[in-house]
């Protein structure tokens, strides 16, 4: 299991937290799933964070707030399914097989013959990628410089400050 | 609440837009006319640049798939429409196009000299290799005449550009010559007003029944309050685009006597593939789009594009995730990528619905013939790049997703490349090129408008938006929207 818990303490002890954001959608079984999914979706190594921190969560709980309800429904609710399978691939839920079982479990759904498993998937799999993949925080552990603009400020400070790292996650 | 207007034009995009603009003249005569535009009104200088903060100029915040998920659909939703986020890229409707759409009336010699002025008019350019050539469009055109593909340059509608590279997401120094540039503050100078957040839920002669949302942070304030309204008018002209008029209609009863609507649509269903050098080349500085092949077009039915695009979507495009994606990003500074835009054919079965709540939904399936394009379009480009000097490619429907160039050769590519490996839902399609729903044609069962925009049997009832193509444009369509929108605005002005 990745140790994003310890990631985050690391990035919070050196920035000034400035506000915290608590996660509205992703809580309880169904975070532990979520990060157990983001940190295989995009895994941590020696350069940079895995997606299983609650950064990525915040960002990605921010984004289902705002999102079609029904959309908002079917993407919760393939956690939940994701979790459930896990006892096929490795005798346990999800979040708590071996990372070869969840690797083997996330493929099998997404080149499943039965549509909805893979467009859940693609689903999770796109979220995980934007909350992990706008957050500045990460940027330069691939070298993005961002916007040109990069001053200019946002109607809503919440994101952008969570995106920078700034914002304290709390499940 | 109840107001009176002549005309209401419901959508400002290319068409929405454009028909304002032409209808000055009747408004500064004193008839009454303005924009219903169901997105918020953003100024150039809330566009900051970050993938995740612009996801409010788009329809469901990006997240529009078709019924199955397979596809992912842009189009926009504010004042501007789809001309806030494409890239400028303008094409006049090829000529051979437009003969096969078979409209009486819609002909290249009616279109050019409409597509003549609206060049000047939005200035439309072919940018200088010299200033604009980035390494991604290097490498593509390099790769293409090594190859012996015709390689040739699109013409983009830019002003003053900085070549920032963010057109995807709003020029954020208003350079771009959209109509939230040229035609809306045109058509609000000529007295024509612009109602933001105003969501039109149905239509019927003489009157328009909409519901007036609050304004967004950020946007422009409307001039009306939140609440419903009942406006009272003699002509409507709607201009929602594909996924936006053809459910406007449907909400009102018109399928019943034209059962053509929301049928017919085409998509350019589209995939982004990328290379990867061997060396940093920062392909998302600069102008991102440059040149096009259209070699395969005629035999293969695609067009190749340069294209580039923020860390967030390209992970999007790759399909990879894993290791494979964490090393893809890493090498993100030494990608380049290629836009594939398939032509799909426009069947009755292509087909906007309305879901449970009254939206829009669109229901498309691909054809084999659309998804043997896409793959071979997929080889083509990895041919493009392996010419170009890329050592590595990724492409969605390989056998392997990410390769190396030495591990297969270039006769094995197309048995590497090919449809047994398309999997829809996991092959990461794409579209921003919504056409068709509300085809123009001269029979009221296959089609719902005249060549002019009016809705058969509804001389009060205009169309001016992609919707009104029959056929795919094959290209780029805003120019297209832009002409025939100017047609249905002299028809409305010889009407009135």
């Amino acid at each position: 299991m990745a140790n994003y818990k310890l990631f985050d303490k690391r990035i919070f002890a050196i920035l000034p937290v400035m506000q915290s954001y608590q996660l509205k959608y992703l809580t309880g079984k169904r975070l532990q799933t979520f990060l157990a999914v983001a940190d295989r979706i995009i895994p941590p190594d020696a350069d940079s964070p895995g997606g299983g921190t609650l950064q990525t969560a915040g960002v990605v709980d921010w984004a289902l707030d705002k999102m079609p309800d029904d959309l908002r429904k079917k993407i919760l609710l393939f956690i939940i399914v994701i979790e459930l399978l896990g006892v096929f691939f490795g005798g346990k839920p999800f979040s708590k097989n071996s990372d070869a079982a969840k690797d083997r479990q996330l493929r099998w759904l997404e080149s499943n013959p039965i549509r909805l498993f893979r467009m859940g998937f693609f689903g999770v799999k796109t979220y995980i990628c934007m909350g992990y993949y706008t957050r500045e925080d990460v940027w330069n552990t691939f070298d993005y410089d961002g916007p040109v603009v990069r001053e200019r400020p946002y109607v809503d400070a919440m994101i952008r400050e969570m995106c920078q790292g700034k914002v304290e996650v709390l499940a | 609440m109840k107001l009176e207007y002549d005309i209401l034009i419901i959508g400002s995009g290319a068409g929405g837009g454009t028909v304002a603009s032409r209808l000055i003249p009747l408004a500064q005569a004193g008839a009454r006319i303005a924009i219903l535009e169901a997105g918020a009104h953003y100024d150039k200088s809330f566009f900051t640049q970050r993938e995740i903060e612009m996801l409010d100029i788009f329809k469901d915040r990006g997240a529009w798939p078709v019924a199955d998920g397979s596809i992912t659909v842009s189009t926009g939703k504010a004042v501007g429409g789809s001309t806030l986020m494409y890239t400028g890229v303008t094409f006049r409707l090829p000529d051979d196009v437009c003969e096969d759409w078979g409209v009486d009336g819609i002909t290249p010699q009616d279109l050019n000299p409409r597509f003549d002025r609206l060049l000047q008019e939005v200035n439309a350019i072919e940018p200088d290799e010299a200033t604009f050539e980035n390494d991604n469009n290097r490498l593509f055109r390099e790769g293409c005449e090594k190859l012996g593909f015709p390689v040739d340059k699109l013409l983009i509608n830019i002003k003053d550009c900085e070549q920032m590279g963010f057109c995807n997401l709003g020029c954020a120094k208003g350079h771009k010559q959209g109509t939230l540039e040229v035609q809306i503050p045109l058509a609000q100078k000529g007295g024509i007003e612009i109602i933001p957040n105003c969501a039109v839920d149905r239509i019927a002669k003489g009157k328009v029944f909409a519901t007036i949302n609050a304004a967004p942070k950020g946007s422009l304030p409307g001039k009306l309050a939140e609440g419903n309204y009942e406006f009272s008018v003699k002509k409507i002209i709607l201009a929602g685009g594909t996924a936006g008029t053809p459910a406007i209609l449907m909400r009102s009863g018109f399928q019943k006597e034209l059962p053509a609507i929301g049928k017919y649509i085409t998509l350019h269903p589209a995939l982004v593939v990328c290379g990867i050098y061997p060396t940093k080349i920062k392909n998302y500085k600069g102008f991102p789009k440059l040149y096009f092949t259209q070699a395969f077009s005629k035999t293969h039915h695609h067009y190749l594009e340069t294209a580039f695009y923020y860390p967030f979507i390209q992970t999007k495009h790759t399909g990879l995730w894993g290791a494979d994606l964490k090393y893809a990003m890493k090498h993100y500074n030494n990608m380049m990528d290629i836009l594939i835009l398939a032509h799909d054919e426009a069947l009755p079965e292509n087909k906007i619905m309305l879901d449970k709540n009254g939206e829009p939904q669109l229901h498309y399936k691909l054809t084999q013939k659309n998804i043997e394009s896409l793959c071979h379009a997929q080889v083509q480009c990895a041919r493009i790049f392996f010419a170009a000097g890329c050592e590595e490619a990724i492409v969605p429907s390989a056998k392997k997703a990410l390769f190396k160039k030495s591990e297969i050769e270039d006769k094995y590519l197309e048995e590497f490349i090919s449809t047994k490996y398309f999997v829809p839902n996991k092959t990461p399609v794409a579209s921003a090129h919504l056409q068709g729903g509300c085809r123009m044609g001269n029979d009221a069962q296959t089609s719902v408008t005249n060549a002019w925009g009016q809705v058969h049997g509804h001389d009060w009832l205009h169309i001016a938006d992609g919707s009104l193509f029959p056929k795919s444009s094959h290209v780029n369509p805003y120019l297209t929207i832009m002409a025939l929108a100017e047609r249905v605005a002299e028809d409305v002005k010889k009407s009135l």
